[in-house]
């Protein structure tokens, strides 16, 4: 049986009109820690002055960077959806050859980090690249330019995506099928029933993943600086480089204001949202002869995300200088240290994004709103300054654990909670309420029907946003290097360490290690989800 | 770029590598021979693939060997305590040093941060007197004055400041000098010739042979160290015109200079401006045949000569174990290794540079500059951005 419940501006998706106390004060803990070090922010920047801050605000370049910036991150997040959204029905929906195996593939682009991603496609595309050479016997004396807006917005697109890709996987994975058969039982095609059944289902999780992939595009500097595309956290970067930092702060806010301004849009998009039954996915569509192009395409998109830095990474390895510094020489220790940090935010940030994205989904109001928006400010500063900010509050109160995982791991918490509140928040959209109001009448406790019945049905979107926090965790940069303990060295800091002297030869090792752990750390997340292909 | 000559490149660097090999014999040789003011250096026996760290104060090099003088670590104090070192220089060029520095003494313990110059002044900054670090090691002398401006430092102990000239270190005593860059211009021997390089940088615009073929990196610090002398040689009118100038002749932005001295040698570009080490770099790697070569302007912006240095914290715990390690960056061995690995300009008078490198006193950097003036980037950054470079 398939209910459907409307979410009106009103509010009637749930007959208790207050929240638990219980939840709304864990919810609101976790948007204190969010906003505490965020406040330093405001603070700073503020301190710059209102003539500097006008005069900055007013330079005629603002205009050109925030346009640039928009064009940057619209095409991008609509590409990201254009990519993410078929790729989750194939290997959901489909008898998509191989399925778990392009489960993992699709999804580990997000382990690159996008500067070693956009050096890599400059490399191998741009002029005078490996590409062109290969190209020139043939004729071929000139490749569409890398540089500017189209290279960003493809590498950009190749390693966000899967934002949008996780949390509509996950997305489908709960939702019920009854109401697609039905749907065909009323002699609706194919696209017509994707179109009027499942797209709306898995709508609040679509955008969730489009407003995650849009807010990493915005907070991204290494893709466009080596693309050559001039957007505010070039501008940002600059600033930080020339000793500006309080300027850079104020800048930073900039950015802070953009993404709120965007988090409306988003929740204005957003809209309605149905709240429906979920767990009862069973059949799956037959592609028939149109197997093997789908499989063409996750194919293409993870072929170019994946083997276009390896193969050039790996092209360099030969090429290192004689003398290679004993301090590039890999070592297993990386690797736990990477796994270690990272599947402790992971955990963390679930378990903090629980209330968060219950309340939000469940009741309506001002305060759940507010927790769950609050939540993703962290993610919209670019990682150095939220990093910087943490370095103030471990610096000044926190002295015992400055320098130590625990500061680190809070930061990636704080970095990354959208991430499981976006995933969680779709995930609880698709519980039909009245299945743990049954659980209540039978006599479980109020945390007894949420433990037996909710978190089962929300489990794909539960393990959905660890997968995703686990894997940004795990290319994390720039805070990372703000905050780890001395010689806490990890692959992604390993990897910078070699890119950042020249010797990318050495860079190729750890990160066909980053990528190899990555699967298979992603193998055993979808183990825990409870993966129902044979 | 590199890549390509893991590709085309293989025979080159076949060359370089059995070049290399060779004088690596010849340099155990000249190993056992004490440096010319008879203080002994340490021999090494090791095999020319050997781990480099055995290489440290052995004066090999992949443009040849030679000995080293200046004065050993083993005359210097001996290191004991814990050190919390803010590394804005890498760990892959520099970690080596410090890990010997440390294994030399049993009773030091060295904590390096490794970051970038500039987020470690901004981290600095921000933990203010709680910070841990006892010494910052820059890039550049910019971050150095940032610190030194913002009171962040403690003067240096005369016989340290003693090791270098006079205007390798701050005047105040702040901070010193360790190892020398001279800006310079890589120029593609295939498309230009000496020759065409001006030795004047004003009058690049007017060259018609850099038209749509040069590279520059406006982000980079060195590049704004640049301009910002330029801004005090020529003034900020004859500055504008120069970038200005510069962008007409279609100059190609690249988010490095390592990048732009690829590019040169890639044929992408024909000349461009970057540090003089990083052609250095480019040439180790792809052996003397790859087409790119130095020359570098006289008397101007475009010839400043900057460092990369160390200054003691206001907040060091033990400032004479800070002020010691900074010495160590000073000996024989820690001059020799970075001529020898970074391939940049020992600022020690007794130790020579490595490779197709004129010595220090054949250069000709604008005498009207001192370094710490280079740290006031705000004008600059200001001039980059209405001229739309940045």
């Amino acid at each position: 049986m398939a209910t459907e419940h409307q979410r009106t501006a009103d509010g009637d998706t749930d007959d208790d009109a207050s929240p638990p106390l219980g939840v709304s004060i864990a919810a609101a803990a976790v948007a204190a820690g969010v906003l505490l070090p965020v406040l330093w922010l405001f603070r700073t920047g503020l301190s710059v002055g209102l003539t500097e801050s006008l005069a900055l605000l007013t330079r005629p370049t603002t205009l050109q960077v925030f346009v640039n910036s928009a064009v940057l991150v619209v095409l991008s997040t609509a590409a990201c959806v254009l990519i993410g959204v078929p790729l989750a029905y194939l290997t959901v929906r489909t008898d998509i050859p191989f399925r778990r195996f392009w489960t993992v593939m699709v999804s580990l682009p997000l382990v690159i980090p996008s500067y070693v991603g956009a050096f890599a496609f400059v490399s191998a595309f741009g002029p005078q690249g490996g590409f062109q050479r290969l190209l020139a016997p043939l004729g071929v004396a000139k490749i569409p330019e890398i540089y500017g807006l189209q290279g960003s917005v493809l590498i950009l697109t190749l390693y966000t995506y899967p934002y949008v890709y996780i949390t509509a996987r996950a997305s489908l994975k709960s939702m019920d099928t009854t109401l697609i058969d039905a749907a065909r039982t009323l002699e609706h095609d194919r696209w017509e029933t994707f179109r009027r059944v499942t797209l709306p289902q898995i709508r609040p999780a679509v955008a969730a993943g489009a407003l995650l992939s849009g807010l990493y595009v915005l907070a991204d500097f290494g893709t466009p600086s080596i693309m050559r595309y001039d957007v505010f956290t070039r501008v940002i970067f600059v600033e930080f480089g020339s000793f500006g930092r309080d300027t850079a702060i104020l800048l930073s806010l900039q950015l802070v204001a953009v993404t709120v301004f965007i988090l409306w849009l988003e929740a204005r998009v957003r809209g309605e949202e149905r709240t429906t039954a979920g767990g009862r996915s069973r059949a799956t569509v037959s592609l028939g002869r149109w197997r093997y192009l789908a499989m063409g395409f996750a194919a293409l998109i993870a072929g170019l995300a994946l083997v276009v830095p390896v193969a050039i990474l790996l092209s360099w390895v030969g090429t290192g200088s004689a003398s290679v510094n004993q301090s590039l020489a890999f070592q297993w220790s990386y690797v736990s240290n990477s796994v270690l940090v990272a599947a402790a935010a992971a955990a963390v940030a679930v378990v903090a994004g629980l209330p968060v994205a219950y309340l939000s989904a469940r009741y309506d109001g001002i305060l759940p709103a507010t927790f769950e928006r609050i939540s993703y400010v962290g993610y919209a500063v670019p990682g150095v300054v939220l990093g910087l900010a943490l370095v103030y509050f471990g610096s000044q109160y926190a002295t015992p654990i400055y320098q130590t995982l625990y500061l680190l791991v809070f930061a990636y918490v704080i970095r990354f909670l959208p991430q499981s509140v976006g995933s969680l928040r779709a995930s609880f959209l698709s519980v039909d309420p009245s299945l743990p109001e049954a659980a209540r009448t039978l006599g479980q406790t109020s945390a007894g029907a949420f433990r037996h019945v909710t978190l089962p049905l929300v489990a794909p979107g539960l393990f959905g946003g660890a997968a995703l926090v686990f894997l940004t965790t795990m290319k994390e940069l720039p805070a990372t290097l703000l905050l780890r303990p001395s010689g806490f060295t990890t692959l992604v800091t390993h990897i910078w360490t070699a890119y950042e002297s020249g010797y990318f030869g050495q860079a190729a090792i750890p990160a066909l290690v980053l990528l190899f752990v990555s699967g298979l750390s992603m193998l055993v997340i979808l183990r825990q989800e409870g993966y129902d292909v044979k | 770029m590199d890549g390509a000559s893991g590709t085309s490149g293989g025979p080159s660097r076949r060359r370089f590598l059995e070049a290399a090999a060779a004088a690596g014999i010849i340099g155990v040789a000249g190993c056992n021979t004490p440096g010319s003011d008879g203080t002994a250096t340490e021999t090494s026996t090791a095999t020319p693939a050997a781990e480099s760290s055995e290489q440290i104060g052995s004066g090999r090099s992949p443009f040849g060997d030679r000995t080293v003088s200046g004065v050993s670590m083993s005359e210097m104090p001996d290191l004991s305590g814990e050190l919390t070192l803010y590394s804005g220089r890498g760990e892959a060029l520099v970690g080596e040093l410090i890990s010997y520095i440390e294994d030399l003494y049993p009773d030091l313990t060295v904590r390096p941060l490794y970051n970038n110059a500039a987020e470690l002044v901004s981290q600095l900054e921000t933990e203010g007197q709680n910070s841990p670090g006892d010494v910052f090691y820059s890039v550049n002398a910019g971050a150095l004055g940032a610190l030194e401006n913002r009171g962040r430092t403690q003067s240096l102990p005369q016989d340290v400041l003693e090791f270098v000239p006079q205007n390798f270190r701050a005047d105040s005593g702040a901070w010193i000098g360790t190892s020398g860059r001279a800006r310079s211009v890589p120029y593609n021997t295939d498309v230009l010739s000496a020759s065409d390089v001006p030795a004047d940088i004003m009058s690049f615009p007017d060259e018609s042979a850099f038209e749509d073929g040069f590279g520059w990196a406006p982000t980079y610090s060195s590049f704004q160290a640049f301009i910002t002398a330029m801004r005090l040689l020529e003034g900020e009118s004859a500055t504008r015109e120069w970038l200005t100038g510069m962008q007409e002749l279609g100059a190609s932005q690249y988010g490095d200079e390592f990048q732009v001295a690829r590019a040169v040698a890639d044929g992408e570009i024909s000349a461009g401006l970057t540090n003089h080490y990083y052609i250095q770099r480019v040439l180790a790697r792809r052996g003397l045949s790859a087409p790119v070569r130095t020359a570098f302007t006289q008397n101007d912006a475009g010839a400043i000569f900057n460092v990369a240095g160390a200054c003691v914290l206001d907040t060091a715990a033990d400032t004479t174990l800070a002020a010691n390690f900074v010495r160590h960056l000073l000996s024989a061995e820690a001059q020799d290794y970075f001529a020898r690995t970074t391939f940049e300009y020992p600022l020690v008078p007794a130790v020579e540079p490595i490779g197709r490198l004129p010595t220090i006193d054949e250069l000709n950097p604008p005498e009207e500059i001192d370094l710490s003036q280079l740290s006031d980037l705000e004008a600059t950054i200001d001039i980059l951005r209405e001229t739309g470079v940045l």
